[in-house]
């Protein structure tokens, strides 16, 4: 066998094999100075993508800016006194100085158009030029304010104690760094305004930059957690640091990989690191092998080289499982989901390779003595865990049937949650409550009409449609259904501007605040609104042609689902009433929930063929179609009991969470595939040892690396469930109660579906 | 100390006056090329074709026809009288300025739709021009005393030789913070502005494209204004272009912004 002499090769030759290891480690680490990251979900879906070519387009037709921050400044008091208005001023010119920001575009009161009449005469201009000097001044800018329907929940909200200024980017400016800038203005203002920073390009930018730190923070906590564990269960700081080094070099060479090919790295490459530090502990079992062989042998060498022969056959195949669990991922549709895929299949053959050439040669450097030492207290007659272990087994071996009852009963439980699965993201939700971006975002949305924009387009068959009253009452309708929504906080649209100028024309008679009862009207009304307003206020709701219209929708929470609603409710008003227009949902709102989707069900699906292709890899190891279905089932338990948690609890099934489901798939599968194993290994070798006597050998000598895997990978992820980001939370969380319920799962369910289907399981071969 | 004190003062104000020298200079220029490029003649009229083109490429079109007449000096008072033939839905609306230094322009519009003509209020010199590019003070000119001008240096541009000027606003409320004019030492038309914002980048762009003889006089008759952050051009282009056709001033009345006569608007 060629593993064969790799692992002997390596024992005799270990200084050149560590030597070797080494050199290419830093062959790969060379790589790291060209590293790109791309925190922009946007990137999830690659630039041809329906959705995104849509948005592209609805942007460029309608002028529209992909990222807006929303300032929100809130007063007790209220913010119409001469001190707050003054702040806003102030702030509004800093804002429109910084670099990034697309200044001519920034509403707020003193950029933001008023059309006005007065003493017969139409006014078009900055809602607040000046700061007013007397209560006068400020009285008659409240009616300004209320008086235009355009105002109300935009730049002022209804109890008049709250504003906001809207700061849309240029392209490729970075959100988080504005919004930095900003919180440097507002940090020189004083008084008791409290001032709130929103929007997406601020959730997601901060969430990137987060997202590194925390991978710079808790990858290297996560791994001296591994490293201190390790110590304690073999007290050998060598070895341990051994073990840390191949994941290390694991990790190195496949970011390195991925660096040196050009990808950047993505939120999803970014957990790699962790990931694969998980999947390194798999070589626990060479260890917890070895000790026990080492006790037997007493010769380092020959311990070396059995216990690779003991384990090399589940441990390659648990490397296969899981190289080819995260494979399938390259025949996904979305970029990063793909790269993340082949990222962590190389990264875990590049541990396997590892497990049989660097760690075996680093074994040879071992002192015999301290070896005998640690490996004297492993003996499954006195060990304490083994003994635990086997009476874990024995519940399962003994009572099989109410094992298996108490099993069903859980599935079934499971089952029920799953039917309550909300499959919703939200991406503000990522913080947690207490954050900045979390708390902001929710003061603004209390106050105002919403933080995320979604669009509604209209999009009609002829030229100038749009300026006729039939397109104008309808959108007009449309809007009013919408903003029936309560996740609906306002809508705009050119309906608003031409109702806005009809009543002003007519003398701020309310009567006319309508839809005009000609084309003719209607076109010269938005002429005469072009005429004197900024371009881009006209620009941003219809097309040149008047072909298309674009309804905003602020929408009040950055929930998927907000938009879905969004989606239905047009669709039911466009069964009600018909119209030549059809209407397409666009902008960032829509652009998160399909990409959610997208990425989610990509996951999914994913997951999905990973249990086909393990399954056929477990009946392939095997040699049996019947042993790999009793090893699929703690497996199989375990993902449905987490996931049927997750339904009970309510949580959302979102990204996060589909991505974890193919981690548990490839490390679950690990447990089953070793006990398995070693367990039909031990009943060639035993020939006379009962099957009952071979299960509980099994629970605590395998059983016990298993155990130390789940422990070690356990521990390990706690540290994330004090992450400051909710995904993280949910990622340590979650594979904490994995690791722990699908070792639970293989020693206690396993030898107890083995013992009530022995007859058909060991048909055939025998007892 | 006061021999020292007295050199200091001749130095400072021969600096002084070899500075406002300077600057009469630039003035100087700049309303030379004001005369040229928006008083030229007793009157004037033009078909004005303005095209709007979006960064995406789409095209609005604005299209009328222009009569100026001045009263007064040279940077002094003028009358503009538009009528729109473009775009078809806005056919027979008019649009007429009076236009004052140093003085907020008179403006009123004539809705068709709704036989009506309203005033317009005109605080604001600098916003958009029927929604191109232009702002009212591109299309009637800006008040020399309005800007400090000074003289940066003196080049070819596009074969021409030509000054540039540096024009600062005095007050702060306007959108750019300095400008740049190319002009022509031959016709003292501008060839070329250049609009920073506040942040001192460059934004907006204005270009004659094409200059031609009408009457004797150097006329641009086509121009062009980009914003370079936006991506939004305005191209305009003058057909039918005519001076001193002897325009009545009763013309520029409110009966007539509603039923322009004819041989004017054709």
């Amino acid at each position: 066998m060629k593993k064969f002499s790799l692992v002997e090769f390596s024992v005799n030759h270990p200084k050149l094999v560590v030597v070797l290891s080494i050199l290419v480690t830093l062959l790969f680490m060379m790589q790291f100075p060209k590293m790109k990251t791309d925190t922009n979900p946007k990137n999830m879906l690659p630039a041809t993508s329906e959705v995104r070519v849509w948005n592209d387009e609805v942007e460029k037709t309608f002028s529209l800016y992909e990222d807006m921050i929303a300032l929100g400044i809130g007063n007790e008091k209220g913010i119409l006194n001469k001190d707050t208005l003054g702040k806003i001023q102030r702030i509004t010119d800093e804002i429109l100085k910084l670099k990034g920001v697309a200044a001519r575009d920034v509403s707020s009161f003193t950029t933001i158009d008023n059309v006005t009449a007065e003493n017969a005469t139409l006014k078009v201009a900055p809602l607040m030029q000046k700061v007013p000097e007397d209560e006068k001044g400020i009285e008659y800018l409240r009616k300004m304010l209320y008086e235009n329907p355009l105002f109300i929940n935009r730049i002022i909200s209804k109890d008049g104690k709250t504003t906001a200024i809207y700061v849309p980017l240029e392209k490729g400016a970075n959100g988080k760094e504005i919004a930095d800038r900003i919180r440097e203005i507002i940090k020189k203002e004083k008084g008791d305004e409290k001032y709130y920073i929103a929007g997406d390009p601020v959730a997601r930018d901060t969430f990137g930059s987060e997202m590194f730190k925390l991978m710079a923070i808790f990858a290297p906590i996560a791994g001296m957690v591994m490293l201190f564990v390790r110590y304690l269960m073999f007290r050998d700081l060598f070895l341990s640091i051994t073990l840390m080094m191949d994941a290390m070099i694991s990790i190195v060479w496949s970011m390195g990989l991925l660096i040196g090919l050009g990808f950047p790295i993505h939120i999803m490459s970014s957990m790699a690191p962790v990931f694969l530090m998980a999947i390194a502990t798999d070589s626990m079992h060479i260890f917890n092998e070895f000790y026990f062989r080492y006790r037997e042998t007493k010769d380092k060498k020959k311990a070396i080289i059995e216990t690779m022969h003991a384990v090399s056959r589940p441990v390659r195949n648990t490397a296969l499982a899981t190289a080819a669990g995260f494979a399938v991922l390259l025949f996904m549709n979305i970029i990063p989901v793909k790269v993340f895929g082949g990222l962590i299949a190389f990264g875990t053959v590049a541990l396997r390779i590892l497990s049989f050439s660097f760690i075996p040669a680093m074994f040879t450097f071992v002192k015999d003595e301290k070896i005998e030492k640690i490996a004297h207290a492993e003996d499954i007659g006195t060990d304490r865990t083994s003994q635990f272990l086997k009476k874990l087994a024995g519940f399962g071996t003994y009572k099989p049937a109410l094992t298996v009852a108490i099993g069903f009963i859980l599935f079934v439980l499971a089952v029920i949650g799953i039917s309550k699965t909300k499959v919703n993201n939200n991406l503000v939700e990522w913080f947690k409550k207490d954050s900045d971006v979390r708390i902001s975002d929710t003061v603004i949305n209390k106050a105002l009409g919403g933080t995320s924009v979604g669009y509604v387009v209209a999009l009609a068959q002829d030229d100038d449609y749009i300026k006729t009253p039939e397109a104008m009452r309808y959108i007009e309708g449309l809007q009013r259904h919408l903003e029936k929504l309560p996740v609906v906080g306002k809508t705009t649209s050119v309906v608003d501007y031409v109702k806005r100028i009809n009543r002003v024309l007519h003398d701020n008679d309310p009567k006319y605040d309508a839809v005009p009862e000609t084309k003719e009207m209607i076109g010269q009304y938005i002429f005469l609104f072009s005429m004197s307003a900024k371009p881009s206020d006209l620009d941003n709701v219809v097309d040149y042609p008047f072909r298309r219209a674009n309804i905003w929708v602020q929408l009040k929470t950055w929930d998927a689902k907000a938009m879905q609603n969004v989606i239905n409710a047009v669709d039911e008003y466009k069964k009600a009433n018909q119209t030549p227009m059809n209407m397409k949902p666009a902008g960032i709102a829509y652009f998160n929930l399909v990409w959610n989707h997208e990425v989610l069900w990509d996951m999914v699906r994913g997951f999905i063929l990973a249990l086909i292709v393990v399954f056929a890899i477990l009946a392939y190891d095997f040699r049996s179609v019947k042993w790999a279905i009793v090893g699929y089932t703690p497996l199989l338990f375990t993902i449905l009991f987490i996931y049927g948690v997750v339904g009970f609890t309510g949580k959302d099934f979102d990204m996060p969470i589909s991505v974890l489901s193919c981690l548990s798939l490839g490390m679950a599968v690990d447990f089953a595939i070793h006990f398995v194993s070693r367990l039909r290994q031990r009943l060639k070798e035993a020939k006379r040892e009962s099957l009952t006597d071979a299960l509980l050998w099994t629970a605590a000598r395998p059983g016990k690396g298993i155990v130390r895997n789940a422990v070690l990978f356990a521990a390990s992820f706690a540290v994330m469930i004090f992450a400051p980001l909710t995904p993280y939370i949910t990622v340590g969380a979650f594979i904490v109660s994995m690791m722990l319920l699908s070792a639970i799962m293989t020693i206690i369910y396993m030898p107890a579906l083995i013992v009530l289907m022995k007859g058909w399981l060991f048909k055939g071969e025998k007892t | 100390m006061k021999r020292f004190l007295i050199i200091a003062i001749a130095v400072i104000v021969s600096f002084a006056l070899f500075g406002s020298a300077f600057a009469a200079t630039a003035d100087e220029i700049m309303k030379k090329s004001q005369a040229a490029f928006l008083y030229q003649g007793k009157d004037f009229k033009a078909r004005v074709m303005m095209k709007l083109v979006s960064k995406g490429g789409q095209e609005r079109i604005r299209e009328m026809t222009m009569l100026r007449k001045n009263f007064g000096e040279i940077g002094g008072n003028q009358k503009y009288f538009m009528y729109f033939f473009q775009p078809a839905d806005v056919k027979d609306m008019t649009f007429m300025v009076y236009k004052y230094p140093a003085k907020d322009d008179d403006r009123w519009l004539f809705i068709p739709a709704i036989n009506m003509v309203r005033r317009i209020a005109a605080q604001d010199k600098r916003s958009s021009f029927v929604g191109s590019d232009f702002t009212y003070e591109d299309v009637s000119g800006r008040d020399i005393e309005d800007d400090m001008h000074s003289l940066m240096k003196e080049e070819k541009f596009g074969g021409k030789d030509s000054y540039v000027i540096k024009s600062t606003p005095k007050a702060a409320d306007v959108d750019y913070s300095y400008k740049l004019s190319w002009i022509d030492k031959a016709n003292n038309l501008p060839l070329k502005e250049e609009y920073y914002d506040k942040r001192g980048e460059l934004y907006k762009v204005f270009s004659a494209d094409e200059i031609k003889d009408v009457k004797g006089f150097p006329t641009i008759t086509k121009r062009s204004m980009k914003n370079l952050q936006s991506g939004h051009t305005t191209e305009v282009s003058y057909s039918k272009t005519d001076y001193n056709i002897g325009i009545d001033d009763s013309l520029f009345s409110e009966r007539f912004l509603k039923q322009p006569p004819k041989k004017w608007i054709e």
